[in-house]
């Protein structure tokens, strides 16, 4: 699994994110829109994992594992 | 430039005519099923050619004609006016890039936005897709670019809503850019509420920039190119070297510049790196290297500096639009016939026959053999070198003739958007494009010609409606010809217009004052309309875009008496006019050195000319009119040129006497002149009228700046 969430209600993403994830991710955060989703260990993400960040735009805890998330996409999330 | 280049050009340049020739042909007939196929396989043969050379910009291009026209072939599209006219932008294009690889011998670097922007010209106008983004919307670019000043390709990607589920990460794609420098996210549509996102529905625009190039990005896309926009950024003040090439040469100038020992091995180093740099852009590196010589050869950075300077600035220079095309008429590119080749070779063996015959009579002579056979043996093979000789000129002369085709094939186009211009219908039919003349005379000939067509389309043809109240036909005819006529090659170009009224181009040149008003009516009708040939007439009432730019008619007549040709006039109000251009086949340059005498110039023909010496005035002997004086124990007549010629010498006699000994037909004299000025190259042209036979002159030659300058014969001279 590659996202996931914790006792804490914490979503974590890790690894590569494939499209799937997208539709986890948004019912995760549809059941609780205040959750953190913790994305440290993520090393790419699908454009539809993005896609979902974006629209929600949830707290993020960061900085992501991949270069490219962090130096281009997060920045577009903050 | 290469030879696949050289060849290319040659190559590209007949494929885009043909296929110029078949697009215009298929914009008066649509249903021209021979000229549609024709026209496309123009533009697949011009596809592989470009592949071959690695011209990926005009690639995509023509490749995207190449599309158009064969949906055109299987009826999808019809050949309508858009179609032809982005073609021939497509093809106006790639013309325009042969002519900077000619100037520049390498391919444009900054092709790309062009071959876009046409790319984008034969989107069908009706299936616009929904996702294109409005033109001229470049906000998005404005905001990246203080993210990556540097960039040089812009992107924005904007998915297929459903491109999730053919697997597409339009994401990732992007992630893996090359030279990705920066990149922007927004939604395609606002965002919907939480509970009616659709993951699985794309929804992202994905804005990117590189330091890159165009085609590099839209390979790295591969199929979602259709749902990107790329453009090619401003170039940076850099001038068009990749940022880090730049930064590199500028650490060198650097590098030159620090004050210290060891002068020699930096800037050694600093060459080194410089040269390499702009040798892996495969730009020219000679300057630097010479620069680099001298700089540590004085022990002075400075030269160096200056041409890494140059390198950084003069790409900037050389990104800047070409010249225009059509400017450019000269060919540097020769298609020779093959038997014209033949024919050298021939007369090379011919020549090496020659050669052995005279070494054989060397020997002989070492031998100290009788004299008599070896000089007979001497005279034979002068005179098979003499006539060998004579016949290698014909040959080479004959290589430089060329087709008229050369410059006819420019004039399609130009006409036809000159009418659009000017709202006219006009048809063109090119006739003898196949004649033949010297490459000096073909090369010559577009401007005058192409002045010419201009008059003939601004002033001659009709607007619509005048031709319509004359009982004409909508569409005017203009009839570009030509014709060999023994060694003459005649032009022509003719239209059907209005004509020329012989009674208002007198009353045109009265008010300008170019005669007097009696005198002009006494002219016949035909010396009349001559007169628009005269310095400073124009009969145009209204200046127009065309013509009336303050070049009139005359100058087309100076640029043809150049070459030696002669421009007539014939006309009949109401039914048209045909101009016609004379010219000769073949353009002897004679080369000549210039004298002065009485006050004007002469040109005496080199092949005439021994020697030139001076002699004091009190050596010249005096017998009764005649003159003569002694050089090296010979004596020789002396000519004065300016009384020879009837010419009053004003200018005081020096005491010094300027002499040039010339030998004609096995005369030998001398001349004296005034002053001796340089040699000069120059077409002759024969007398006529009046002068011709007058003797003592060979002809004129009009010299650069317009004046006349009278070549003398020398061996009319001296009878």
């Amino acid at each position: 699994m590659t996202v996931t969430r914790d006792d804490d209600g914490v979503i974590h993403l890790s690894g590569s994110c494939p499209v799937e994830d997208a539709d986890t991710l948004l019912r995760l955060l549809g059941d609780d829109p205040a959750a953190l989703v913790d994305w440290r260990g993520c090393t790419a993400a699908h454009a539809a994992v993005v896609q979902v960040l974006m629209a929600l735009l949830p707290a993020l805890a960061g900085p992501p594992a991949g270069e490219f998330l962090q130096r281009h996409v997060a920045p577009l999330l903050g | 430039m290469n030879e696949f280049l050289e060849q290319f050009v040659i190559e590209v340049r007949d494929l885009a005519e043909q296929a110029a020739d078949d697009l215009l042909a298929l914009e008066r007939d649509p249903g021209d099923r021979d000229r549609l196929d024709s026209a496309f396989r123009g533009f697949h043969t011009l596809k592989g050619a470009a592949a071959i050379v690695e011209f990926a910009a005009m690639g995509r291009a023509v490749h995207a004609a190449e599309d158009v026209l064969d949906a055109v072939r299987r009826g999808v599209r019809p050949a309508g006016t858009d179609v032809i006219d982005a073609s021939l932008a497509c093809l106006e294009a790639v013309r325009g890039w042969l002519d900077r690889i000619e100037a520049a011998g390498d391919l444009p670097a900054d092709a790309d936005a062009a071959a876009d922007a046409l790319v984008a010209g034969f989107a069908a106008p009706a299936s616009t897709p929904a996702a294109s983004p409005p033109a001229g919307d470049q906000g998005w670019i404005d905001d990246l670019r203080p993210r990556a000043p540097d960039a040089t390709v812009a992107l924005r990607l904007i998915p297929d809503a459903d491109c999730f589920f053919r697997a597409e990460d339009p994401l990732a794609l992007v992630a893996g850019l090359p030279g990705l420098a920066a990149v922007g996210l927004a939604p395609r549509r606002p965002w919907p509420a939480a509970g009616d996102i659709d993951p699985f529905a794309c929804n992202l625009v994905v804005m990117a920039l590189c330091r890159s190039t165009v085609a590099a990005v839209g390979d790295h896309l591969g199929p979602m190119r259709r749902q990107a926009e790329i453009l090619a950024l401003a170039q940076d003040p850099a001038g068009g070297l990749p940022a880090p090439a730049a930064a590199l040469l500028q650490a060198q100038i650097a590098l030159a510049r620090v004050e210290g020992d060891n002068l020699a091995g930096r800037l050694g180093a600093a060459g080194r790196v410089a040269a390499n740099v702009l040798r892996r852009l495969g730009r020219p590196t000679a300057a630097i290297e010479t620069a680099l010589a001298i700089g540590l050869d004085a022990g002075d950075p400075q030269p160096f500096v200056t041409a890494v300077e140059a390198a950084l600035a003069g790409d900037a220079r050389k990104a800047a639009p070409a010249a225009a095309p059509g400017t450019t008429a000269a060919a540097r590119a020769l298609r020779v016939d093959v038997e014209r080749i033949d024919a050298l070779v021939r007369l090379t063996g011919e020549l090496t026959v020659v050669k052995n015959a005279i070494g054989h009579a060397a020997g002989m002579a070492r031998d100290g053999g009788d004299a008599r056979p070896l000089a007979e043996l001497l005279r034979r093979q002068h005179a098979m070198l003499d006539s060998l000789t004579a016949e290698l000129q014909r040959a080479v002369l004959a290589i430089r003739v060329l087709p008229l085709r050369h410059v006819f094939q420019r004039f399609p186009l130009m006409v036809r958007d000159m009418a659009a211009t000017l709202g006219k219908t006009v048809q063109l039919n090119i006739e003898g494009e196949d004649t033949e003349a010297d490459k000096t005379v073909v090369e010559a000939l577009f401007e005058p010609l192409l002045h010419v067509l201009r008059n003939a389309l601004d002033h001659g043809i009709e607007d619509a409606e005048t031709r319509a109240a004359r009982g004409k036909a909508a569409a005017a005819q203009l009839v570009l010809s030509a014709g060999r006529h023994g060694d003459q090659v005649i032009v022509a170009v003719a239209d059907d217009g209005a004509g020329i009224d012989p009674a208002v181009i007198r009353r045109v040149a009265a008010a300008r004052g170019l005669a007097p008003a009696a005198a002009l009516d006494a002219l016949p009708d035909d010396e009349a309309i001559d007169l628009i040939f005269a310095p400073g007439f124009s009969t145009a009432t209204a200046v127009t875009d065309l013509s009336g730019r303050g070049v009139g008619m005359d100058a087309v007549r100076t640029a043809i008496g150049r070459i030696g040709g002669r421009v007539t006039v014939a006309s009949r109000p109401g039914a048209g006019t045909t101009v016609r251009f004379a010219l000769p086949f073949s353009v002897m340059v004679t080369r000549v050195m210039t004298v002065e005498a009485g006050g004007q110039v002469f040109g005496i023909p080199f092949d005439a000319v021994v020697e030139t010496t001076q002699c004091a005035r009190g050596d010249i002997a005096t017998v009764g009119r005649a003159a003569a004086f002694v050089l090296r124990d010979r004596t020789i007549p002396l000519i004065d040129l300016a009384e020879a010629l009837g010419r009053e010498t004003k200018i005081p006699r020096r005491p010094l006497a300027s002499i040039v000994v010339t030998e004609a037909a096995g005369l030998v004299g001398a001349l004296e002149v005034d002053r001796i000025g340089a040699p000069l190259d120059v077409m002759l042209k024969p007398l006529e009228g009046l002068l011709a036979g007058m003797r003592g002159i060979a002809g004129t030659t009009l010299t650069g700046d317009g004046r006349v300058l009278i070549v003398l014969d020398v061996q009319g001279l001296l009878q």
